[in-house]
């Protein structure tokens, strides 16, 4: 069975480029476009990962990330941040809300997707 | 407010200018001392007429004893007269009774206050030379017994009764010459108690109008010269309190509208700088938001992920992704310098190990330097404590140097030495470049400088590395400082303290 992972971006071009590069390399990709439908797509789909973007209008990263780790049932997920270009301090933030990885933007795909294998093949 | 300061505030209250306040304690303290002299001169004047009194007083008791003593010559005379009657005696005792009229018209110009006595002793001397004469009278013309007679009779008892009149003038004179010397030495006593006294308060007054006066201008001037020194350190928020209404008042009333605009003046300016840290940092921000989708699209364009790529177009994709890695470079930087100059810039400090983070540079920049046939070493004095500070900004920092070593190197070698030393860590970076001039080696941590500005376009960058390294450094509370001579390579030295201290970075 195809890994699925959620991937929590408001940009089109961001998402379009997961979407390509996380498709293209085997996996399902599940897309939300805010923090609430996030918080609600990994309680109904269960994905295996998300990578959660920090930068969103109302609910932002961290607060979805609190949300979905707050859950007893979807604790096990592993949840990877995705940050503008680092603002000293987001990488504390982060781990505090729950993240268990951190990626700042811009990423490079490659290594991206080395992360996201780590983390799945980590997992088991 | 303090019992002292009740007099010093009424001067300083007081409407009128420091000059005329001054010209008034000087003009009180002149009528003090011209009322001193007053009063001394008064008080000598008066001594001086107590002491005629006393001369008076001594002349008429003098001429008092000389009626006495004339008296009893006179009697003395009479009775040897009487002896031996004959002319030469006889005019002799003559030639007394005219001078004891003499003394008698004297004592009459001395003494003013014992008339009545006086008046007495008068009528008692005319009797008394009226009976010498009788006496001569009768002697002359040879009645010897009877002139003694009378002599005896008459003379002598007049002359017991003027010996005791004379001396109880005497004594009334020397009595009040007591009383005199009492009260003038009563008297002395009292002027040397009022001119003490009056020397005592003018000196009391004297201190106190200079005290008051110059600590009315002493405190505003210190008031203000405090003030002035917050201003100049930045701190535009109190005014300076001065309750003076003169000269000092208006001073510190100019000095509280300059400090007023200062301080208005100063928050607009760094809500400016504020502005324009935020600006930058939100454009950056956009700025890379599309960036990062050519450099992703790009990425898996030559990953094959949309199809086979044609060799040509591998080329040319690794240009695009060139580009746009110089400039994100870029667009970094303008946000790390703007971050660092709005004071946004916050060190995540942790425990990290030196030797890792050379290596991380090294494996960074070790395939840029290989193509360019340099040698890349590392010399590190093994063991190294742990040290705590921002490990992902000394990364940074330490890539910059290494990468600028690189950069400026044609051939040699660029040596990584790290070393601890009494207050931390020393890490080296040298390389065996074209070096830097002296006057450069300053202006090369300054925004938007390279030692030439043409050296920019040759090797890329944008001349802001060196500038976000030193304010991390020193952010770190360490410093940063190259080494070099022209022609002879480049030293950069840098300096950590083992614990980061929080630093703010001046303006």
């Amino acid at each position: 069975m195809k890994r699925r992972i959620l991937v929590v971006e408001d940009q089109e071009d961001n998402r379009a480029i997961l979407r390509d590069l996380l498709t293209h390399a085997g996996f399902e990709v599940l897309e939300a476009l805010t923090g609430e439908e996030g918080v609600r797509m990994a309680e109904v789909l269960r994905p295996d990962l998300v990578l959660m973007d920090i930068q969103l209008p109302a609910v932002d990263g961290y607060e979805a990330t609190r949300r979905i780790k707050a859950q007893p049932s979807l604790r096990a997920i592993p949840i990877i941040a995705v940050t503008s270009y680092a603002l000293s301090g987001d990488e504390l933030k982060a781990e505090a809300a729950g993240c268990d990885g951190y990626v700042t933007k811009p990423f490079s795909p490659r290594r991206l997707l080395a992360i996201v294998r780590g983390y799945l093949e980590g997992a088991g | 407010m303090r019992l002292r300061d009740l007099p010093i505030a009424l001067v300083a209250r007081t409407p009128a200018r420091v000059q005329t306040k001054l010209l008034a304690a000087f003009l009180a303290m002149v009528v003090l001392l011209v009322a001193l002299g007053a009063v001394g001169l008064r008080l000598l004047s008066g001594v001086n007429q107590q002491t005629e009194g006393l001369i008076k007083l001594q002349r008429k008791i003098a001429a008092y004893r000389q009626v006495q003593h004339d008296t009893t010559g006179q009697l003395y005379a009479v009775a040897s007269a009487l002896l031996s009657p004959n002319e030469r005696t006889l005019e002799g005792v003559l030639r007394q009774l005219a001078q004891f009229g003499y003394d008698l018209d004297r004592l009459q110009f001395v003494a003013k206050d014992e008339i009545e006595l006086l008046v007495e002793v008068r009528k008692e001397y005319d009797r008394f030379i009226e009976i010498v004469r009788r006496v001569v009278e009768l002697a002359r013309s040879g009645h010897a017994a009877e002139a003694r007679q009378v002599q005896q009779a008459e003379a002598g008892p007049l002359a017991d009764r003027l010996e005791r009149l004379t001396n109880e003038l005497v004594n009334l004179a020397e009595a009040d010459m007591v009383a005199g010397i009492e009260a003038s030495e009563q008297a002395y006593a009292r002027s040397t108690w009022i001119v003490i006294g009056f020397a005592l308060g003018s000196i009391v007054l004297a201190l106190g109008l200079g005290y008051v006066i110059s600590w009315s201008v002493i405190e505003p001037v210190a008031e203000i010269e405090g003030r002035l020194r917050r201003i100049a350190g930045g701190d535009f928020t109190q005014r300076a309190r001065v309750v003076n209404r003169d000269e000092l008042g208006s001073l510190a009333a100019g000095v509280n509208r300059m400090c007023e605009e200062l301080g208005r003046l100063y928050e607009q300016l760094e809500a400016a700088s504020r502005h324009k840290s935020e600006f930058l940092a939100n454009t950056s921000h956009e700025l890379r938001t599309p960036l990062n989708a050519i450099l992703g699209y790009t990425e898996l364009i030559q990953d094959g992920i949309y199809g086979e790529v044609p060799e040509r177009i591998r080329a040319v994709l690794d240009r695009v992704q060139g580009s746009g890695r110089h400039l994100l470079g870029l667009i970094n930087d303008v946000l790390d310098l703007s971050k660092i100059e709005a004071g946004r810039l916050v060190l995540s400090t942790n425990d990290y190990a030196v030797p890792a983070v050379v290596h991380t540079v090294v494996t960074a920049t070790e395939a840029l330097a290989a193509e360019k046939g340099l040698d890349l070493r590392i010399e590190i004095a093994e063991p190294l404590p742990l040290a705590h500070g921002d490990e992902r900004r000394i990364t940074q920092v330490l890539l910059n140097l290494v990468g600028n070593a690189i950069k400026f190197t044609e051939e040699g070698e660029i040596v990584i030495r790290v070393e601890t030393t009494d207050d931390g860590f020393h890490i080296a970076v040298e390389d065996t470049g074209p070096g830097i001039a002296l006057p450069d080696q300053k202006r090369i941590f300054e925004e938007f400088r390279q030692v030439d500005s043409s050296s920019t376009r040759r090797k890329g960058g944008t001349g802001l590395g060196l500038a976000i390294a030193k304010r991390i450094v020193e952010l770190h509370g360490g410093r940063i400082w190259v080494e070099s001579a022209l022609g002879r390579g480049a030293t950069f030295h840098l300096v950590l303290p083992r614990q980061a201290v929080a630093q703010r970075l001046a303006a």
